[in-house]
């Protein structure tokens, strides 16, 4: 299968001291790929470098043949945090058709449907809840049909019952669109169910493989440094 | 009657704009360089005035600078915006001051453009001021969606495709010449007033960001169009009174704002 991203020998740093250092994998199209590791272990880094927001100091990036900036038209975007003014009068309309103008509203309604925010599309930005929010992000993702989908994190900051629903509509969002995924996540369990993928960072690369063949409790503890286990997520029980 | 034809003319046509950048302004937190650009361009104008040249030229020249600098010393050093725009601005003043030492007398262009005098606009002025502004109200027209995610969220404004430094540069470079053109109206003192009274009006009313622009634009109409009529009758300063009438209109939509929520 065509590989929708290729990273050869990237190296990054913010300052002097590398943030990612010789870091090489790819993701297959369609693949469901998840960037692992503790905090401060370049993830985000990482995912910034994917996406084309910085520049590798070494080595090169490929989205579908492209560099990322180029690439841009292909992807869609959930980020970690979302900081705005919340005060500020803006609909969640509004947001989505300045997001993307060329998109057609009959396309923007089609994802609220799916996300289930259909009935939010007068709200305000600002009032919606943590899980809305993603949701009404994921809309703003989706909307341009993108090949590829970078969610950060993306339940940071949602209660339980919302990162279940999250996760089942990202879950769901993958079989329909068929979408290639990469998302950012500390939530092993998670990775575990929904990953076709995963890539261990601890600003090197680790392991990258299956999760059944990277999710050991040997590889976690090298990982994390500590007796990490998988736990039972409240979304998959 | 002409004169107060020409002031109303150049009034609405600094309603449309300054207004509709304030909201941007607002959202965005940078009510300071509003501020700076106006103070900054006392250079320009003291340069104008020395030099025998039209002392608006010279401040549009400086305001203009003072955004590109602020641009490129925000993107080339660590220093933070309100840094920059603090040090580019007391320069831009402390140069102006300097350059004026060397006239000496009485200079009623510095007044004018200390305070503003809506009232002594020439048929010239009134033509550059309603030519700049029909362009500027049309570039804002057309990139207002990239303003507002800009200012709402930089990192995914760029991912939709957006190019967030160009647009930057643009809007300092808007907003600067923007402030020049309120400056002869309103002065150096009071013309950063009208790009936040009527945000802020636009804010507390607005159900929408579109209905926020709308709101903010009419305020500053209403704002410049009562002023200018109560400056007229009571013979009293015109800029002072726009800014009097808007800061009125604002405490009323405070009031208006709070007796509804009592009622709902």
């Amino acid at each position: 299968m065509e590989n929708a991203i290729e990273v050869t020998n990237v190296a990054f740093a913010y300052t002097s001291s590398l943030v990612v250092q010789e870091v090489s994998f790819c993701v297959e199209t369609g693949a469901v790929t998840a960037i692992i590791g503790p905090n401060g272990s370049g993830k985000t880094t990482l995912l910034k470098l994917l996406l084309g927001i910085l520049k590798p100091q070494k080595g090169t990036i490929s989205v579908f043949g492209k560099q990322p900036k180029e690439a841009r038209n292909f992807i869609g975007y959930v980020p970690q945090k979302f900081s705005f003014d919340r005060t500020f009068p803006l609909t969640v309309w509004e947001f989505l058709k300045f997001s993307h103008f060329e998109c057609p509203s009959q396309k923007i309604e089609e994802y609220l449907n799916f996300f289930g925010m259909a009935q939010a599309k007068t709200a305000l930005v600002g009032s919606l809840s943590g899980g809305q929010l993603q949701r009404v992000l994921l809309v703003r993702a989706m909307i341009h049909d993108p090949k590829i989908l970078y969610l950060d994190e993306p339940s940071a900051g949602i209660d339980v019952g919302g990162e279940q629903t999250f996760y089942e509509l990202v879950d769901r969002l993958h079989k329909q669109y068929k979408n290639t995924i990469v998302m950012v996540s500390h939530e092993l369990d998670v990775v575990f169910h929904f990953a076709t993928q995963v890539i261990c960072l601890n600003k090197k690369l680790l392991c990258e493989g299956a999760p059944r063949d990277v999710l050991t409790p040997e590889l976690l503890e090298q990982i994390f440094g500590m007796g990490a286990t998988l736990y039972h997520h409240a979304s998959l029980r | 009657m002409a004169f107060m034809q020409r002031a109303l003319l150049a009034g609405i046509a600094i309603g449309l704009i300054l207004p509709f950048l304030g909201v941007f302004v607002s959202m965005r937190r940078m009510a300071f360089f509003g501020d700076g650009i106006a103070h900054a361009s006392l250079a320009g104008i003291a340069l104008g005035i020395v030099t025998g040249a039209n002392p608006f030229w010279g401040a549009l020249a400086v305001g203009i600078a003072f955004g590109i600098g602020v641009y490129a010393l925000e993107h080339k050093t660590n220093l933070s915006s309100d840094v920059v725009i603090g040090v580019l601005f007391t320069s831009g003043l402390a140069l102006g001051v300097v350059l004026m030492s060397f006239q000496h007398g009485y200079q009623p262009d510095l007044i004018t453009f200390l305070f503003g005098n809506i009232l002594a606009i020439s048929q010239t002025d009134m033509l550059v001021i309603a030519g700049l502004a029909a362009v500027i109200f049309s570039v804002l027209f057309w990139y207002a969606r990239h303003f507002t995610m800009i200012a709402f969220d930089r990192e995914t404004a760029w991912t939709s495709g957006m190019n967030t430094e160009l647009l930057n540069l643009l809007f300092y470079i808007l907003l600067s010449v923007t402030i020049v053109l309120g400056v002869k109206l309103l002065g150096i003192i009071l013309v950063s007033a009208l790009l936040i009274i009527p945000a802020a009006i636009g804010k507390l009313l607005a159900p929408s960001f579109i209905g926020l622009v709308t709101l903010s634009i009419i305020a500053g109409e209403f704002a410049i169009g009562i002023g200018l009529l109560i400056s007229y009758y009571l013979d009293i300063p015109s800029g002072s009174t726009i800014i009097l009438t808007g800061s009125g209109m604002l405490i009323l939509a405070v009031l208006g704002r709070s007796i509804v929520r009592k009622i709902l």
